[in-house]
């Protein structure tokens, strides 16, 4: 772009002046925000202390069951009496034993908050020998009292073991277990002394020995890890609510409203329109972030907001400046891809719809500090965003480390500038600055309309999954999530997408038979690519440090152990083979082919497929699959064996989860072979491949693509 | 002819429809203008007129063929090109939020009119449009009439050569309308060079001093009223269109 700068100042002081006696962007984007801070502040405190208050009030219900459950009865109550004698706190004391039939369906149900099993040391010790045997879960939901394998206490003989069974998913159960372990173990300690006391012991328990904490973390370091945890969340949080409003205005309302015809018609160039507007969204933001930011320092100088002590030690002014910096490029991006989002879109309503998703997703890598053990000093480096937002974290901890904060300045600032070239390049494609005109595309639908439709589609999906995932009903089944997003979202979203372009299904998900061969491959080509998949990352590790949670991923799987292996083979394994396979590999893939080349298309496929799993560790073993099954329902020509490449997929990393088999830690044997072996199955696949409809297979460039 | 200011030479434009496949819009389009002439394009909705005037305003790029304006070739030098015209049309829209001066300030700028000359060519423009009661009002707050007054002043604040009008008259009223066209009759006499298209008999009768006959994005006849009514026999323009739409359905 070779910008005369005295026009870009011309064009950016216009909009500004635009911008600023437009009252609703003003309020939308500044104004609202400075509003919503406070009260969502002052709400949440009010709602979580609410929430504690009643917590503290409730009396639990607690069902006693097992073989000691009347001696352990009496030594409840028991309990209760001398922690009322001692003057403990209120709380201890709020539970009611109650008596069920069956405890650990009440539990389920709701119906008590904990449930104790009394046993005998005996059953206890078998307890623990057969739980050491079969213990895969990674979710504890157990905790226990004298058999508990980490607390690791002596099981004497004649003492019933206490064990506590409990929902963690459940928050009333969960304070109930608490309260309970921490009321028995205030007695056990008042017991101790008791007897101790009582054999003319001349102190008190509490005076033997003093014990004194301390960390060599800083109280600044401290506070700098929540906030340099939260800074990048918050900064974009405002950016993008506040620059989309702008964006929005700025170039889909320009197109609906025909003043960027007028524009186009003038002696301006569209890179010097493309700069103005970007450094008009630039300055919005970053007002919107100095202003957030003043805005969060009066409430914390005011008390407002309460704060630990060594906040100011976290930011000195330094450090201030550095982080700022820091910030700059995301800034950038964020107005970059808001450009780019609006110049996409035809309408403001189009560029609304697409801004949901984009907001969404632009908050992904902004998770990347609340990642345990993640430094800056790795892969992470290399993801726009996500960079920032460790670099930031580290700062704020102490840690500089400059070589990768300069390359993590880089690679965001890299990012914005391809942003901001595509977003350019979309003033050039005339389809999208034309917006008046008819698109006879609109009214015929078909295959075609998908292509340049699906990943808005896709993009809206994904924000429903994130939504239902997220604020799913507590303690949701399994089963019941996995109904959710298969059957209705994804299954339901499937369906209207066939009806609304008027598809052939049969077209759409790509429903014949393969060729024969094509299911020697699938059954041999799944396991070969889960472990070649696993051997690739291990390979690229030696390269750049890839995090050990990455590779385990490829072997990940939600198995919690209450539900039977059979159902967990259906819903996990059966069901997203179909369901999964007709959406991706059926819907979003009919659609991208018609755009897209066959490489280019799978690959969209596997990025999109990978974003679904809504994991930065899973993405990458996910997208790999999705690449993966893109490649073989285009050789194939036909959904099935992609279907049973998913199924045969999941189940391994099922069973090897069952049977805690580490996939990264395999002799590197197994992976040449795998991959040897996928790269045979590709072979069989390509020469009995079959023809999958509407691939393009082109060089040319179409005509009407290109302008200036 | 050498002092052809708009020479536009076996024009093309093909659209990529996903729908349709290739559509050719405007297909081997021809004409030449001269300064003090007003060329009108004579064809129904669909006929390749506002694609031919968006290919000389470079907002679309050409398939195939050529076109200059002054002597600047719209792919190699689009920005000269704009520079020397000015693009009125219906669906061409001004800044609400800004006042009637501020547009015209604004127009004249990014036109790269001397700074040195603003204040006087903005004093002037308002007094010959008769603009200056409402200059500071904000054009969101104008009338249908003013804002045609103040559209039609930016875009001659930058004073250019040739003066490109797609369907001006859309959606006016017979008032406006007529505004509008003895305004365009008056910059022809001025000496610019003026592009018209229009899908309304009377106003090509009226203004052009040549019509080119367009339909399915091909130029069927060109020439001043009287050289189509004696090539044709008919005398009303209305007649003239049918006879040689006809002609190019039959071929």
């Amino acid at each position: 772009m070779n910008a005369r700068w005295p026009v870009v100042r011309t064009l950016f002081t216009y909009e500004l002046r635009q911008t600023l006696r437009d009252r609703r962007t003003l309020f939308m984007s500044i104004v609202l925000p400075l509003l919503v801070m406070p009260i969502m502040l002052f709400g949440s405190r009010k709602v979580e202390q609410v929430r504690e208050r009643k917590l503290e009030e409730t009396t639990f219900s607690v069902a006693v069951t097992g073989s000691q459950a009347g001696p352990a009865r009496a030594v409840l109550e028991g309990m209760r009496a001398r922690l009322a004698r001692q003057g403990s706190k209120p709380d201890h004391l709020r539970f009611e034993l109650v008596t069920k039939d069956d405890p650990l369906k009440a539990l389920n149900a709701g119906e008590v908050n904990l449930v104790i099993e009394a046993v005998s040391a005996a059953e206890a010790r078998q307890r623990a020998e057969r739980e050491e045997r079969e213990a895969r879960s990674k979710r504890s939901d157990r905790r226990e009292e004298g058999a508990d394998r980490a607390e690791a206490d002596p099981v004497e003989d004649g003492a019933p073991v206490l064990v506590l069974v409990s929902r963690e998913d459940q928050v009333r159960s969960q304070r109930a277990a608490g309260r309970m372990i921490e009321a028995l173990r205030e007695t056990r300690r008042l017991s101790r002394g008791d007897l101790l006391a009582g054999h003319g012991f001349p102190v008190a328990m509490d005076k033997v020995a003093v014990i004194s904490e301390t960390s060599l973390a800083s109280a600044g370091q401290v506070a700098g890890l929540t906030l340099g945890r939260l800074l990048t969340l918050l900064l974009l949080l405002f950016i993008l609510s506040g620059g989309s409003v702008v964006a929005t205005d700025t170039l889909a309302g320009e197109k609906e409203r025909g003043t960027l015809e007028t524009l186009l018609t003038t002696a301006v160039a569209r890179g010097e329109i493309v700069a103005a507007k970007f450094l008009l969204i630039l300055s919005v933001a970053i007002a919107i972030t100095v202003i957030q930011a003043v805005n969060l320092l009066l409430y914390v100088g005011f008390k407002i907001i309460p704060t630990s002590e060594g906040f100011s030690a976290a930011v000195t002014p330094p450090i201030a400046a550095l982080v700022l910096l820091l910030f700059l490029p995301v800034a950038a991006l964020c107005s970059g891809v808001l450009l780019l989002v609006s110049g996409r879109a035809k309408t403001y309503k189009e560029a609304q719809m697409l801004f949901f998703p984009v907001f969404l997703l632009g908050m992904v890598p902004a998770v990347a500090p609340f990642l345990p053990g993640l430094r800056l000093r790795s892969a992470i480096v290399a993801v726009p965003v996500a960079n920032i937002a460790v670099a930031v974290k580290e700062v704020l901890t102490g840690i500089f480390d400059w070589p990768m904060l300069a390359v993590a300045f880089l690679v965001t600032a890299g990012a914005a500038a391809w942003a901001l070239l595509l977003a350019a390049r979309t003033l050039s494609t005339e389809r999208l600055i034309t917006a008046s005109d008819a698109d006879a595309t609109q009214h015929f639908g078909g295959p075609t309309l998908l292509g340049r439709q699906v990943l808005t589609w896709f993009a809206v999906i994904w924000a429903l999954v994130l939504v239902t995932s997220t604020h799913g009903a507590e303690g949701a089944d399994i089963r019941l999530q996995v109904l959710l997003n298969l059957v209705l979202i994804f299954g339901g979203a499937t369906a209207l997408i066939i009806r609304h372009y008027r598809l052939d299904p049969r077209e759409a998900l790509a429903l014949r038979a393969p060729h024969p061969a094509a299911w020697v491959a699938t059954v041999l080509g799944a396991p070969a690519a889960l472990l070649s998949g696993v051997g690739l990352f291990l390979a690229a590790n030696h390269v750049v440090p890839v995090p050990t949670k990455l590779l385990e991923s490829f072997g990940e799987s939600l198995m919690p152990d209450t539900i039977p292996f059979w159902q967990m083979v259906i819903f996990l394994c059966v069901m997203p083979g179909v369901f999964e396979e007709m959406t991706f590999r059926g819907v979003l893939l009919h659609g991208l082919s018609r755009r897209f080349r066959p490489v280019a298309a799978a690959l969209a496929v596997g990025a999109v497929f990978g974003l679904f799993h809504f994991s930065l560790f899973r993405l990458v073993p996910t997208g790999y699959l999705g690449v993966v099954l893109a490649a073989v329902t285009m050789l194939t020509g036909s959904i099935f064996p992609a279907m049973l490449w998913h199924a045969i997929n999941n189940l391994l990393g099922l069973g090897a989860a069952k049977l805690n088999v580490s996939l990264a830690d395999l002799p590197w044997t197994y992976y040449a072979t795998s991959a040897l072996v996928l790269a045979l199955c590709f072979y069989i696949l390509w020469r009995t491949r079959r023809p999958y409809p509407g691939l393009r297979t082109g060089t040319g460039r179409r005509p009407g693509q290109e302008g200036r | 002819m050498s002092q052809s200011t708009v020479a536009v030479s076996e024009l093309v434009k093909v659209f990529y429809d996903e729908a349709r496949g290739e559509v050719r819009a405007v297909d081997g389009i021809s004409f030449e203008c001269q300064p003090g002439e007003i060329f009108g394009l004579l064809g129904a909705n669909g006929a390749g007129k506002t694609t031919t005037l968006r290919m000389l305003a470079t907002i679309l790029q050409p398939t195939a063929g050529t076109a200059s304006i002054m002597g600047h070739e719209v792919c190699a030098e689009p920005e000269e090109v704009r520079r020397s015209l000015g693009f009125y049309s219906a669906s061409t829209a001004l800044y609400p939020r800004l006042s009637a001066r501020e547009t015209l300030e604004f127009f004249a700028r990014i036109n790269g009119y001397p700074e040195n000359r603003l204040a006087a060519r903005v004093a002037s423009v308002i007094e010959r449009f008769g603009i200056g009661e409402y200059v500071q009002a904000r054009v969101e707050k104008l009338s249908q009439g003013m804002k045609q007054k103040v559209s039609i002043a930016r875009t001659v604040m930058h004073d250019p050569p040739v003066l490109i009008f797609d369907e001006p008259t859309v959606g006016l009223d017979v008032l406006n309308a007529i505004d509008m066209q003895k305004v365009i009759g008056e910059f022809r006499e001025e000496g610019k060079t003026i592009v018209f298209s229009t899908h309304i008999m009377s106003e090509a009768e009226k203004l052009c001093d040549r019509i080119a006959i367009v339909h399915r994005g091909r130029i069927h006849a060109t020439g001043t009223l009287a050289s189509l009514r004696e090539a044709t026999g008919c005398h009303y323009l209305e007649d003239i269109f049918v006879h040689y739409v006809r002609q190019a359905e039959a071929a």
